[in-house]
């Protein structure tokens, strides 16, 4: 059953009001950003609730609020000066993203959401978290995978710096050295990614910080193009793509998991076949002598070319 | 009157009551309740307690009188109010900036909300700030039902799809949640093999239904280490290996990896590097993955092993 609006409106002041009145005079735009509600709501719900107190329902048993040149003021809300505690929903989200951000490795924010996370079990009290509590933990701590940079980068995206880097490119199979325009930082399935302007390119690009080998100020600035960054999808389509199409055996499904592909079908003995669009057939060609016979090629016939040639200079070192 | 406003004094009248209060008692304190005829209030009376504890508000009942022939109706303040927790305004922003994580769907954002309430202005500033990480795990729905298993020591059966081999039904005890890479994981007791294992919760087939008791975790169970052998899998050898990486890719092969351990520089810029394998099969792939920029030098079997997949893969191009 869906809340009724009244029933929705109550929940959110019941934790709106509590912070203003430990703020007194707060912005009507901080909370509307911090409470995510539209103003005009905002401002019909504070008509409400100054309506409202205890009995007798006297002018001094009402909650006094006032709003002046943009600023709100509630008093006479003892009863509403702490929140509703957590529901066990909330509780347990909460603490399962929390400990999910506190793996990823290289985190600036690692030592403050680690102690936030000790009061959290501590404060809220068995009755949210349980036995929970001291169960959930992230297993990448500490990996450095992304190591010194990731701070710079940061600070270059934050700041709209323009850098030199040293990166391996896996489509071109080799280290190059560009002048890109960071704008976003972010991880993703354990990985950091930096989201740039790609100059020389003049295209977006996205590189995975660990394949980055050193990075250099310009001393330039750049202006922003509002590049996305985490939650963007890991590839992005474009017109240069190659649709390849692919045969996965039981050893091979993964690949249809972890790479964006498109399910063509599944056929009797298990296998499917699925298209894998890119831009990097090196790549791919590695991809397939990685997966030793599970993955069949079915178009384009010059990734099967690619790839006997991979295979066969791997096999060079083994003779 | 609107009905907010009705909600909105029930709360504060039966958080400040001090003892419980009959419906009749409520009544008769409360205008909104004076409208209309007896059955009729009531009814409305049940239905605003209803939207109360939809929303986590501990409405209780209480006998009245020694021959609890009434219940009254009372909110304890003790189940109310959000204990006092004090955060710096570092801990409340790295909390908004977890609570944020897109694709998640917005409990934690609430539950931050709560606890932002004595915060001085770092939420805000937290809040403009762009996200640091990238959704989260399909598998998240079937978190909370493997949360609720491991709070109330409960065994869970579920249809798994393993990355290698036929899906099947699982039986697991779940003694702990680990997150690594991206994704979610359950660390116990599989039943049926009686060993430890983890499964990836976005590999799950079916939804998660408990089954019996489960066993607790054995003394010093370690989950992290159970899945943190390497980007090759899960299991639990620590056979090292020794992998010569080309100068073009040496320097990011092993990064992220602290257990891998630069052995030497040949003359020729190759660095061989000694590093646990784990599960032969994902290992061999890994190696695999930089073609012709590494080779794998020991152990001779897994050596042996990777020659066959290749001329597998040859023959099958």
């Amino acid at each position: 059953m869906r809340p009724s609006r009244a029933s929705e409106r109550l929940r959110r002041l019941l934790v709106l009001v509590p912070y203003v009145v430990r703020h007194p005079g707060t912005p009507l735009a901080e909370i509307t950003r911090l409470f995510d509600v539209p103003e005009d709501e905002l401002l019909a719900d504070l008509n409400l609730l100054f309506m409202t107190g205890l009995p007798p329902y006297g002018p001094g048993d009402l909650i006094d609020v006032v709003v002046e040149e943009g600023r709100v003021w509630i008093e006479m809300a003892d009863h509403f000066a702490r929140p509703l505690r957590l529901s066990r929903n909330e509780a347990v989200a909460l603490y399962l993203q929390g400990k999910a951000l506190l793996g990823t490795p290289g985190l600036p924010e690692a030592p403050a959401l680690a102690s936030a996370l000790v009061k959290l079990e501590e404060g809220l009290g068995p009755e949210a978290l349980g036995e929970l509590a001291g169960r959930v933990e992230a297993a990448d701590d500490g990996r450095p995978a992304a190591g010194d940079l990731l701070e710079p980068l940061m600070r270059a995206a934050g700041e709209h710096r323009r850098l030199e880097i040293e990166h391996y490119s896996a489509a071109r199979d080799e280290t190059l050295t560009r002048r890109i325009d960071p704008e976003e930082v972010f991880s993703a399935m354990g990985n950091w990614y930096v989201v740039a302007w790609d100059e020389p390119a003049d295209a977006e690009r996205m590189f995975r910080i660990d394949r980055i080998r050193a990075v250099r100020p310009t001393g330039e600035r750049f202006e922003p193009r509002g590049l996305a960054g985490a939650g963007r999808p890991l590839y992005s389509r474009s017109e240069d793509d190659v649709p390849v199409r692919l045969r996965l055996g039981p050893g091979a499904r993964w690949v249809s998991e972890y790479y964006e592909t498109e399910p063509v079908g599944t056929a009797k003995d298990g296998t499917m076949e699925v298209i894998l669009p890119t831009r990097q057939l090196p790549w791919l060609a590695k991809l397939l002598v990685r997966l030793g016979g599970e993955a069949l090629v079915v178009e384009p016939a010059e990734l099967r070319d690619l790839a006997r040639e991979v295979a066969d200079r791997t096999l060079a070192r083994y003779r | 009157m609107h009905p907010l406003e009705r909600l909105l004094n029930l709360v504060a009248l039966l958080l400040e009551a001090g003892r419980p209060l009959t419906f009749g008692e409520i009544r008769a304190k409360l205008p909104a309740y004076q409208q209309g005829d007896l059955p009729a209030a009531k009814r409305m009376f049940e239905r605003d307690k209803d939207v109360l504890r939809e929303n986590g508000i501990p409405v209780e009942l209480y006998p009245t009188d020694p021959w609890e022939v009434e219940d009254g109706y009372l909110i304890p303040k003790d189940r109310y109010y959000l204990p006092e927790i004090s955060f710096t305004p570092e801990e409340i922003s790295a909390l908004v900036v977890a609570a944020h994580t897109p694709g998640a769907d917005g409990e934690a954002e609430q539950a931050v909300r709560k606890l932002q309430v004595g915060a001085e202005s770092a939420p805000l500033a937290a809040l403009s700030r762009s996200p640091i990480t990238a959704g989260i795990d399909p598998g998240g729905p079937r978190l909370a039902a493997v949360a609720e298993a491991i709070e109330g020591r409960r065994a869970v059966r579920f249809s798994y799809r393993p990355a290698r081999g036929e899906p099947g039904e699982r039986h697991v005890d779940p003694w702990a949640i680990v997150w690594r890479s991206g994704h979610w994981y359950v660390a116990g007791l599989d039943r049926d093999r009686g060993e430890p294992r983890s499964f990836r919760l976005s590999r799950f087939l079916s939804d998660v239904s408990q089954e019996g008791e489960a066993s607790s975790p054995p003394p010093g169970f370690d989950a992290k280490a159970q899945l943190r052998l390497g980007p090759w899998g899960t299991g639990q050898g620590l056979r090292r290996a020794r992998v010569a990486f080309s100068p073009d890719v040496s320097w990011w092969a092993t990064r992220g990896l602290p257990e891998a351990e630069v052995k030497r520089t040949r003359r020729d810029g190759w660095v061989e590097v000694a590093l646990p394998a784990g599960d032969s099969t994902a290992f061999v792939s890994w190696v695999l993955s930089f073609g012709p920029d590494a080779e794998l030098l020991s152990p001779r079997a897994l050596r042996e092993d990777l020659v066959a997949r290749l001329e597998a893969a040859r023959a099958a191009l």
